[in-house]
């Protein structure tokens, strides 16, 4: 049970980080759908460097790296050009998916490192999620730099009226989180499952998008979803060490979409989004154009 | 931007004209593909080489050109399955749920009928095969109605349900074909049960008759956008959907309806690929890569821009370059994964070039200060 916990929370950190980072993108009204293809570039680079070079601190570095260049392109896509912000998420998927099949193969199987060491029993990188949490919803809504991020996603025009250059506070937030969701792939790679195999993320990404929306764009109640969704994640790959003998195994593994499905429908039923609806940016996936 | 006495402007498109979506649709592909030289060239493989193997196994070998062609009519009908909802401005990221619920609708009635017994069970094609595809379009539907219902009653994300529900089929295929599920084969090996040679379904000259569907559907659909009132109102809501609602068009058939039909082409091509390609008739193991290159149905669908007809020819060129990609892999010793880095690099492209639907380069002789002298007196 308690190794069930500690699982648990080292893959609620993947969750807490990809979600953050896709939140921060979405308060400055810039939608990434395509977080799942950000995090397999992050964790394929992330595992390929860390196994040449020996050093996980280089393979976490490069995977920050490759996931702000990947953010930048959706940026460059979503910003400057001002295309449809759900292809370009899409297209950046689909990127992630189908390159990270072709140059992380020669790489599969186990990286053979010695294991990241652990703090208290936890993944370092749990303390690590939820200071990241505390300094984003510090940033976001206690610094003017936050204020900023808020007022381009909720209302671009005024922002740029009031001295705010929205092009540049989005391309931040976009970038950062691009960063993030790279780093969130090289924890999945790098400490959670240090195993490569092709499209290893199998929906991560996807729920992480979910997560989001359940949020209500508030980085606590997000953190309160990802622990969540991690315990269910761990449930259903593990169902023996909780609930023995119920389901196939393959049954369990649809569990955490299953239930990701019915929480997005109580979100979208009138009578909660009359209630807590106002909490989306009202300006998510619309291009700002100046004048 | 000035080059001597020309100057380089971007200026919005008012309209699109069809002929001008195929030349940047050309551009976006032969971009996409020097692009992907890179891949060759690393590997030490001169690009021209590295495509001349594709094209020829894929278009010229008679090994080969089967295998296009299979992949084309499931890739054609992958495509249908995108566009049909988008046309609608709803995205159907979930062909390769529905096509795994169909595949296995299709082998539930066989297995109905007795086909996992025996594989020289004599079973009657004419029943079992069109109650298979009957099966395979009802539960492709069936798994699309999800999306649809949850988009028109509650306005559910789309693309999250979609995704989702490919996870959820995922996982039920392998729970039915692996670990003594009802479906596992006879070898143990992972596979799903083969069906009986007689309920294989007709070839003609070594192709599934799902062709002839396939291109039929073509037909249809195009008829369907272009003529009829239900393909006017699901234009018309994708367009604007609030403007349709107060036309008369109901915000909740429209997303349902469009998800049906959308499920349906993809439980089609699940019975195609499983049930009906020489050589399989059976859902592998591998079944998960042939979900990943339903993916290639979303390319086709964007570059075509909704239209079936001009998603013929587009489909035809993916399933040569996903064939012939697999084959020059091995020949070339390129490593797995060509088809799908090529998918990625097409993808992006495609994303980059949407720009030049929306914006078009200019050239304009710049006008010489004089010319305004008239003005100015």
């Amino acid at each position: 049970m308690w190794e069930f916990m500690v699982r648990s929370l080292d893959a609620s950190t993947i969750f807490t980080i990809a979600a953050l980072s896709e939140l921060l993108g979405q308060r400055s009204g810039v939608l990434n759908v395509g977080v799942e293809g950000v995090m397999l570039f992050g964790a394929t680079i992330g595992f390929m460097v860390a196994q040449t070079t020996g050093s996980y601190l280089m393979g976490v570095a490069a995977a920050i790296i490759v996931g702000g260049l990947i953010g930048f392109l959706h940026g460059f896509f979503s910003i400057t050009l001002g295309s449809d912000q759900v292809v370009n998420g899409m297209g950046i998927w689909i990127l992630g998916f189908g390159l990270t099949t072709y140059i992380g193969y020669p790489y599969t199987g186990p990286l053979g490192m010695e294991r990241i060491p652990d703090v208290a029993g936890l993944s370092p990188f749990f303390f690590v999620g939820i200071a990241l949490i505390v300094i984003a919803w510090f940033v976001l809504f206690k610094t003017s730099l936050g204020l900023k991020i808020r007022s381009v996603g909720e209302n671009p025009s005024v922002a740029e009226v009031s001295g705010i250059n929205v092009t540049r506070t989005r391309y931040l937030s976009v970038v950062t989180s691009g960063m993030l969701m790279g780093f969130a792939g090289a924890i999945y790679s790098l400490d959670y499952n240090p195993v490569w195999s092709n499209d290893f993320l199998m929906g991560w990404g996807f729920i992480a998008l979910a997560l989001v929306f359940f949020s209500m764009w508030h980085p606590f109640i997000l953190l309160g979803g990802s622990i969540l969704f991690g315990a269910l994640w761990q449930l259903s790959l593990n169902p023996q060490l909780v609930l023995p003998d119920i389901m196939s195994r393959y049954i369990w593994r649809t569990v955490p979409f299953a239930i990701t499905i019915g929480a997005l429908v109580l979100m979208s039923t009138k009578w909660f989004s009359t209630r807590w609806g106002a909490a989306k940016p009202q300006a998510l996936g619309l291009p700002f154009e100046k004048g | 931007m000035k080059l001597g006495n020309y100057e380089v402007k971007l200026e919005k498109r008012v309209t699109l004209r069809g002929w001008e979506a195929a030349v940047i649709s050309i551009f976006a592909i032969l971009f996409a593909m020097a692009v992907f030289s890179i891949i060759f060239i690393r590997a030490g493989v001169d690009p021209l080489t590295g495509y001349k193997e594709i094209f020829s196994y894929a278009f010229l070998s008679p090994f080969g050109l089967p295998l296009t062609i299979n992949r084309f009519v499931f890739l054609l009908l992958c495509t249908y399955s995108f566009i049909i909802p988008k046309k609608a401005g709803l995205w159907n990221i979930g062909t390769t749920g529905q096509l795994y619920a169909g595949a296995l609708s299709a082998f539930a009635v066989a297995f109905a009928f007795g086909a996992k017994t025996s594989q020289s069970a004599t079973l009657s094609a004419g029943l079992v095969i069109p109650l298979m595809m009957i099966a395979a379009i009802l539960g492709g539907a069936a798994i699309g109605a999800i999306t649809g219902f949850l988009k028109g009653r509650f306005n559910t994300n789309e693309i999250v349900v979609t995704m989702m529900l490919n996870f959820i089929t995922y996982w039920v295929v392998a729970r039915l074909i692996k670990e003594g599920g009802l479906f596992m084969g006879a070898s143990g090996e992972g596979d799903g049960f083969k069906l009986p040679e007689s309920i294989y379904a007709p070839l003609i000259k070594d192709v599934p008759f799902t062709i002839f569907i396939a291109l039929g559907l073509a037909a249809l659909l195009y008829f369907l956008f272009a003529r009829t009132r239900i393909g006017y109102q699901i234009k018309a809501f994708g367009l604007n959907p609030a403007a349709a609602k107060y036309a008369g068009i109901s915000p909740f058939k429209i997303p349902l309806l469009v998800f049906i039909m959308g499920g349906l082409m993809a439980g089609l091509a699940g019975y195609h690929y499983f049930a009906a390609v020489p050589g399989l008739y059976r859902i592998t193991k591998n079944y998960g890569e042939f979900g990943d290159l339903a993916f290639y149905g979303i390319i086709c669908g964007l570059i075509s821009q909704g239209d079936p007809l001009a998603a013929i020819p587009i489909a035809l060129l993916f399933g040569g370059l996903t064939n012939g990609g697999r084959f020059a892999q091995g020949k070339l010793k390129l490593g797995f994964g060509i088809d799908y880095a090529l998918l990625g690099v097409l993808m992006i492209t495609l994303v980059a070039f949407q720009f030049f639907y929306r914006y078009k380069i200019v050239w304009a002789k710049t006008r010489k200060e004089s010319s305004n002298v008239g003005i100015h007196g």
